[in-house]
């Protein structure tokens, strides 16, 4: 998803998630609409869908672990989750996890003590203990260097899950996605598949 | 990969914590000695059946109006001059003015242990046999200590403000005043406000215990219906209480959420009416109850005053030193400790369990709503009632000794630590406990990963600090022989034995400035 700040991405991917309801038309999100569902039925539909948030919306006080393990969440009854914050489950997944975003060093360590790029990753590994089926991100890759951008990009998209990501770098967007959808005011203006834009086309949607 | 460290340090804090209250326990014949009072039980029955029928005869109802407006006259002067104190003394103790001296800063925060020390009723002991049967004895007792307490926590609101803007400030070469007023100030003005209304509805509550020891106002209403076992009159003050401190929290939550999310102004200057008003209704109320209570400066200055003064003060010194005294404070003091302790257990794991609840939800579903209402009337009730009324009460139930003290108190800080971590609660970052939701966690689930992280560092802070407040208020319940300092100073006091009585101040004083540098430490293991 590409599209001018304020074009409206990011409440696009929160209607998806089921965190803000839509006002008009219909949402139909892995056959099934969040509007119309509540309580267990809408965390098992929420289950099945990962979000990596703009501002990641981690839990500074906790330690990495147990920021990773929030994945599980839904999976896990509430004792499970009393006690994992006391002495962690599941801890191989969490640290294979940890191991594809280079973080398994940190796996203890405070969330609030890591820089911006090693938390982006965290919020990665979230998305990967949770295996959902579709991943939304939002802006999985502003505030990080090209060269972390395109790992996490790498790392998002090789998951096994459909990927929808709202990118602001055209580029970004043409290497890793298959399909690119241009929002404008709110409203689709453009829908292409990637092969066939140029990064020239979308400098010119950029520039409208 | 490194193991799980645990950080020493707290580790050693948790346990130690977890030492005294069991010594504390022990020292209140929890494990030795029979606590109930089985034959209590049909009085408490009664007591508890009147809370659906108070008093609501006209003459009764008559009285309990002209009290309630003696109490809010006490209580606005009070904690009117208790902010005024407070914003000057938060000048001299703050970090930030004192910068890298530190002597002169701990000396600072050393003189303000004096006047906080002492519990409000003590100052009104005090102030009795100085002034006499003046209005100024309420006024001053509570707007002496208030004032010392209002300083430090201003003090604290402006040195936990984020010293970025502060220091960028500096570093352009603004002076130290205009850094502060554009750096620290608009970041703390928000949280000063909130305490001083706070401040507001603790004087509501400390008018009540003055009026409890003589003062006049609803505190001797209560005091007057309770020794005469007359139930439904207790509970009509009571709700009466209840109605002062729920005017205080809406006025202050209203007056807060506005300095929180102010009126999108756009290109014109417009005061806001709400905050304009406030202050206003303020004033206004500070001068009705100067003019109500017909307070007169000509009091403080009286020559009877000043020859009342030296004469006290000659008989307070020297202190009175001799062993049995001494024997009787320390342990008196050990029995004190051991009732602040439990009484902050208690209220710390209440106030952890039902913050979540207590705490207004961002988008609540109508029954989430009810809980909360309830829960936080509850707490409400719970602090509305001073700690010596709550331990009558529970002395139907339990037998005399520290147990009940402690318990009132308990319950009593569970009532003020409910409400303070249910809005530490609220001022949390919701983002990341929305981030939860939207991967389908549970709320037990994104309560304990979302919520108590975040929110178990203020509201130890907070129990910290009010276990040196609840050291204060075991004096108060000393008073009615749930035994510690408070009873043995009543005691002294009662027969003028006042160098007995400074020595005891001492021992009051400096056992508060113990339980504040624990507290301090402690609170700096937790960040």
């Amino acid at each position: 998803m590409v599209g001018a700040s304020g074009a409206g991405k990011s409440t696009l991917l929160a209607v998806a998630n089921g965190s803000v309801p839509a006002t008009a038309g219909t949402v139909e999100v892995l056959g099934a609409d969040p509007g119309a569902l509540a309580g267990r039925a809408l965390r098992q539909l929420r289950a099945r869908v990962g979000t990596v948030h703009q501002h990641l919306e981690l839990v500074g006080p906790l330690r990495v672990v147990h920021n990773v393990n929030a994945g599980r969440l839904p999976a896990w009854p509430a004792w499970r989750a009393a006690v994992s914050l006391l002495r962690p489950q599941g801890l191989p997944e969490v640290l294979a996890a940890l191991t594809q975003v280079e973080l398994a060093d940190r796996v203890y360590e405070r969330t609030d003590r890591l820089s911006g790029g090693q938390r982006q990753r965290v919020a990665v590994a979230r998305v990967l203990v949770q295996r959902p089926e579709l991943v939304l991100a939002d802006e999985p890759a502003s505030a990080l260097d090209p060269v972390l951008a395109d790992r996490t990009m790498t790392l998002l998209a090789g998951t096994g899950s459909a990927l929808v990501a709202s990118l602001h770098d055209p580029a970004l967007a043409l290497r890793h996605c298959t399909r690119v959808v241009g929002l404008a005011a709110g409203r689709v203006v453009l829908d292409s598949p990637a092969a066939a834009l140029s990064p020239a086309d979308l400098a010119a949607f950029y520039s409208r | 990969m490194t193991g799980l460290q645990r950080d020493p340090v707290r580790w050693a804090w948790g346990l130690g914590a977890l030492v005294v209250l069991g010594w504390s326990l022990a020292g209140a014949g929890l494990f030795s000695a029979p606590v109930l009072n089985g034959a209590g039980t049909r009085q408490f029955g009664r007591f508890a059946a009147a809370a659906l029928s108070p008093a609501t005869d006209g003459a009764f109802l008559g009285v309990l109006a002209d009290s309630v407006l003696v109490t809010v006259a006490y209580a606005t002067l009070g904690a009117a001059l208790a902010v005024g104190l407070g914003a000057v003394g938060a000048v001299a103790v703050a970090r930030t003015t004192w910068g890298r001296r530190r002597l002169g800063w701990a000396l600072a925060r050393g003189a303000l242990a004096v006047p906080r020390g002492l519990h409000e009723a003590v100052w009104g002991l005090l102030l009795v046999n100085l002034l006499g049967l003046d209005p100024w004895v309420g006024v001053l007792a509570i707007g002496l200590p208030y004032g010392a307490v209002t300083a430090k926590v201003f003090a604290d609101l402006l040195d936990e403000v984020p010293r970025g803007p502060y220091d960028a400030l500096l570093a352009t070469g603004a002076g130290p005043v205009p850094a502060a007023l554009y750096g620290l100030l608009p970041a703390a003005s928000g949280g000063l406000l909130s305490y001083s209304f706070y401040r507001l509805e603790c004087a509501v509550r400390s008018a009540v215990v003055l009026g409890l020891i003589g003062a006049g106002g609803l505190g001797y209403q209560l005091s007057l219906s309770f020794s005469s076992l007359r139930w439904p009159q207790v509970w009509s003050c009571v709700y009466a209480l209840s109605a002062l401190c729920v005017l205080a929290v809406v006025a202050g939550r209203a007056v807060r959420r506005r300095v929180a999310d102010p009126r999108p102004a756009g290109g014109r200057l417009r005061r806001d009416p709400l905050l304009t008003g406030a202050v206003l209704a303020t004033l206004a109320a500070v001068g009705w109850s100067w003019w109500y209570l017909a307070v007169s400066p000509a009091t403080l200055v009286a020559d009877r005053t000043g020859a009342q003064l030296r004469y006290v003060l000659a008989a307070a010194w020297p202190p009175d030193v001799d062993g049995p005294l001494l024997s009787a404070v320390a342990a008196a003091a050990v029995d004190t400790v051991q009732m602040s302790v439990i009484a902050i257990a208690v209220a710390t794991v209440g106030a952890v369990l039902l913050a979540g609840v207590a705490a207004h939800p961002v988008r609540p579903s109508p029954g989430r709503r009810v809980t909360g209402a309830v829960v936080r009337s509850g707490l409400l009730l719970l602090r509305a009632v001073p700690p010596p009324v709550w331990a009558l009460v529970l002395l139907f139930v339990l037998l005399p000794g520290i147990l009940p003290g402690a318990l009132a108190l308990g319950v009593y800080t569970l009532g003020v630590l409910g409400r303070l971590a249910a809005e530490a609660t609220e001022e949390l970052d919701p983002r990341p406990r929305a981030a939860l939701t939207a991967l389908g966690a549970g709320p037990v689930a994104g309560w304990l990963y979302g919520v108590l992280p975040a929110a178990s560092g203020p509201v130890l802070a907070y129990a910290l600090y009010r276990w040196e407040v609840a050291i204060r208020d075991t004096v108060l319940v000393g008073l009615l022989g749930a035994g510690g300092l408070g009873a043995l100073l009543a005691s002294r006091l009662a027969v003028f034995d006042w160098g007995a009585v400074t020595t005891l101040l001492a021992a009051l004083v400096l056992l508060t400035a113990a339980v504040d540098l624990v507290s301090a430490r402690a609170r700096a293991a937790l960040r």
